[in-house]
């Protein structure tokens, strides 16, 4: 009777499975709790050079600050692979009452979220070249009736919108303000070939903060920054530069872009500015302002990145899906139990509390390692419920086979189980290798699955084997009227 | 316990395992497989052959190479589902109900603003549309979309007028990149050609290489089959297969061998016990022992995939399906397609 110890170990690790779960939640996925992922796959800019898991973990942290400073609750960056970088957003319940509105700020979050992955915001200094003062003044000219047209162009469609009005002209409109908008940017970056690079970046800030401007009584936003020591030495000599010609102009470049062109007085010609601060005037909106804010605090990009892949679930789709497959699960369970118990009676009773202390072990093993369950992953132990007990069947058929070959009952117990265990072993030795390729070389779905699987296969070992065997054997152990052919033969 | 010792034990011993003391070779009364030999073999061939046929009506799907019409994880685009208000909890009204000219109308106002220079947006015409649940929910699909063009075509169906209001928070978008979708497929066939490798070596190991080819053998038979299901489908209903898809397919594959390798174990068992008996007599009695086992087996696994196809929709309900019909073929392939051509070949070369 030495494996009669098992007992006490069976009803251990079953009470901690249970303490452990009331006190660890699951974590749930996207397609379970609603919310929207974000993927994106970082260029290597030249495509012979690999990136390096810390060229990568780089970036995540710039991406990882500046959504920080959007301020956005329960958000989860993880890098997967060899160049991908994934946010998950999940969906903050809105308040009762506000629900449109809070899905309204939802999808411009998205928006806003997206371009902070994907916006590099390299900040620089630059000094106008002097050869190109008259190319300058002509460009500066063009970019402003640009800027114009498209304000000019925002507002008709507007006024098109909110007069729902025909849908022609709404097109024609869209795509003049499309080509003005495009000419607009091309100026922009235009302006910006003009300018000679000074060795001042926005590594040098320290501080960045997005306030009104005062000169336009609140209707636009400026930037204030402040350099650290040797930014602002650098800014002090690009100033002095500058103040020494008056048609010389100072710009600040965002990726490649001149946002903003100053001259700087004569009075700075003997020292330039100093202070260690500047500020970026222009028209910004609050928005535009907060944005820049967050990517400048942030940091800028290391790689380029574009977005490879976006899904948004419903919160209510969500739950939803919890909802069915918890329906699922529990109707499965109950039909594979029933069955069991039909065709196999005691022993099918036992292997029926050792399925349940599968699935309980299942899901305290996905609290603690921690498995994050999606709706794939809930199939594969759905469907691991009916392997499970696969070990089982072999075993108690082998027990049956026993019986009639008039071999005692305790004697038959102990055969069956014996007896099934190479055809156990090998069936999970099998599904466990497949589990561990796909686990290693598998991405997204595929590799959930494979881990989810994997700790399916190794945990049934346990409960069909020692589990069921202990419990069967305790129960006939301590029960002799259990003893009896036709607890173990099917119903005639 | 003597008993509980795993040492074979001579046919001659009283206590011979019960499956064995059925009596002297010539007097084995259970299910003799081999006399329908002909009959299992041709049915497989039947089926192997609709399934080629599938794939060749389907054609090349470029995308994936393979005759099967890839899904949005492999292909890369976007779909958007959309349910309306009163499909919770429902039914909608008649009048509620969505229907796909009215919905291609509303639609056609959309303006979607290109993605950049070098890329237009996607036309609207080319855009799949699809009713769900007797239209009270639709599924479009087109090429990528980037995240504002996504929101101005869920937008633009929230708003209009002319529809029944949608649920927004049942609301569900996808988005793939194409160079992404080839990667997963990739990825996914790597892993499964190294899994196969892995178990063809065990098996090798563990019995012989004859065996882990046939074990290869019926899985690819099974693999084989359920694409064949679900090219049929791809022609019939338009299901596409993804991610998901090829989850199944691993799955299955690792059930397959789980389930041949059992049989196998039963007959490497029987020759020991029965070496007199001839290689047919084995492996019948082999199969015969199985059958209750795999029957019993696969009808436990099939039951809680029922309620999972019963309780889910969209892709997971075909996933239910595929894995459903798959669990079916594995087992028939592993009782009968691999151990009856073990006794063929074994045969041939003893």
């Amino acid at each position: 009777m030495v494996r009669q110890g098992w007992l006490p170990v069976i009803l251990a690790m079953v009470l901690a499975a249970a303490v452990l779960l009331g006190n660890q939640s699951l974590q749930l996925g996207l397609d379970l709790r609603g919310g929207h992922q974000l993927s994106a796959r970082v260029l290597s800019p030249d495509p012979q050079v690999v990136l390096t898991a810390t060229d990568l973990d780089g970036v995540k942290n710039v991406i990882q600050r500046r959504i920080d400073g959007l301020g956005l609750a329960q958000t989860r960056i993880q890098t997967v692979g060899s160049d991908r970088v994934v946010v998950q957003l999940p969906t903050v319940q809105p308040a009762p009452g506000e629900d449109a509105e809070a899905e309204a700020t939802a999808d411009d979050t998205l928006q806003q979220v997206a371009n902070q992955i994907t916006e590099k915001a390299v900040l620089q200094f630059g000094v106008l070249r002097s050869s190109e003062v008259d190319r300058y003044a002509a460009l500066v000219q063009e970019r402003r009736n640009a800027q114009v047209a498209v304000f000019l162009g925002e507002q008709q469609l507007e006024q098109l919108q909110r007069s729902r009005g025909d849908g022609e002209q709404r097109r024609a409109v869209k795509e003049e303000l499309e080509a003005s908008r495009t000419t607009f940017d091309q100026l922009e970056q235009d302006v910006g070939r003009l300018f000679d690079l000074r060795p001042l970046t926005g590594d040098d800030l320290v501080q960045v903060v997005a306030e009104p401007n005062l000169e336009s009584q609140g209707e636009y936003y400026q930037l204030s920054l402040t350099f650290s020591a040797a930014g602002g030495q650098a800014f002090a000599d690009l100033t002095k530069e500058v103040a020494a010609d008056s048609n010389l102009r100072l710009a600040i470049l965002l990726d490649g872009r001149s946002i903003s062109e100053a001259t700087v007085g004569p009075e700075f010609r003997e020292n330039g500015i100093t202070g260690g601060g500047a500020r970026i005037t222009g028209t910004f909106t609050l928005e535009q302002a907060r944005e820049l804010e967050v990517q400048l605090r942030g940091g800028s990009l290391p790689y380029e990145t574009e977005i490879v892949e976006q899904r948004s679930v419903g919160a209510t789709l969500g739950s939803d899906n919890v909802r069915r497959s918890l329906s699922a699960a529990l109707v499965g369970l109950a039909l594979v139990s029933g069955l069991m118990v039909w065709i196999y009676r005691l022993p099918g009773l036992v292997a029926v509390a050792a399925l349940a202390i599968y699935a309980l072990f299942n899901l305290a093993v996905y609290a603690l390692v921690p498995v994050v369950l999606t709706l794939p992953g809930i199939a594969g132990l759905i469907l691991s419920f009916g392997m499970a007990v696969d070990a089982n069947v072999l075993i108690f058929e082998r027990i049956r086979e026993e019986l009639r070959s008039g071999r005692k009952l305790y004697q038959a117990v102990e055969t069956g189980f014996s007896r099934a265990f190479s055809s156990i072993l090998d069936g999970s030795v099998t599904t466990l290798i497949s589990c561990l390729a796909l686990g290693y070389l598998g991405s997204g779905l595929v590799r959930g699955f494979a881990i989810t699987l994997g700790i399916g296969v190794s945990l049934s070992l346990f409960t069909s084997l020692v589990c069921s065997r202990t419990l069967l054997k305790t129960s006939l152990f301590l029960y002799p009227a259990l003893r009896r052919m036709k607890y173990f033969q099917p119903v005639q | 316990m003597t008993s509980s010792e795993i040492v074979p034990t001579p046919p001659e011993s009283p206590s011979v395992p019960a499956s064995e003391a059925a009596g002297p070779p010539g007097t084995f009364t259970g299910f003799q497989a081999s006399r329908y030999r002909r009959l299992l073999l041709l049915l497989s061939t039947v089926m192997v052959v609709v399934s080629l046929l599938g794939f060749l009506v389907n054609g090349m799907d470029p995308q994936i190479r393979a005759p099967l019409r890839a899904g949005l994880d492999f292909r890369g685009g976007t779909s958007i589902q959309l349910e309306l208000a009163c499909h919770d909890p429902g039914p909608c009204t008649t009048s509620q109900r969505l229907r796909l000219p009215l919905v291609r109308s509303v639609l056609a106002d959309v303006q979607l603003e290109p993605a950049g220079d070098q890329q237009p947006a996607p036309a609207l015409s080319s855009f799949n549309v699809q009713l769900l649940d007797n239209g009270e929910g639709v599924l479009l699909r087109s090429t990528a979309l980037t995240i504002a063009q996504a929101q101005a075509i869920e937008e633009q169906l929230a708003t209009a007028e002319s529809l029944a209001p949608f649920q927004r928070e049942r609301t569900q978008v996808d988005t793939i990149g194409p160079s992404l979708g080839v990667q997963l497929l990739q990825s996914a066939l790597r892993a499964l050609g190294v899994a196969f490798l892995g178990v063809a070596l065990y098996i090798a190991f563990r019995f012989s290489p004859l065996n882990a080819a046939l074990a290869l053998g019926a899985l690819v038979h099974d693999v084989v089959i359920v694409a064949g299901l679900f090219a049929w489908l791809g022609q019939v209903w338009d299901v596409q297969v993804g991610s998901l898809f090829a989850v199944a397919l691993l799955t299955l594959a690792g059930y397959s061998v789980n389930d041949t390798v059992v049989v196998f174990d039963r007959i490497r068992e029987t020759d020991r016990l029965h070496p007199r008996l001839g290689v047919i007599a084995r492996i019948d009695r082999s199969i015969a022992a199985s059958l209750v086992r795999s029957l019993n087996t696969s009808v436990t696994t099939e039951l809680p995939i029922l309620a999972l196809a019963f309780f889910s929709g969209g892709e997971l309900r075909w996933f239910a399906v595929a894995l459903a019909f798959g669990i079916g073929v594995g087992t028939y392939s592993s009782l009968f397609v691999a151990p009856l051509l073990l006794g063929l070949l074994k045969k041939d070369t003893a």
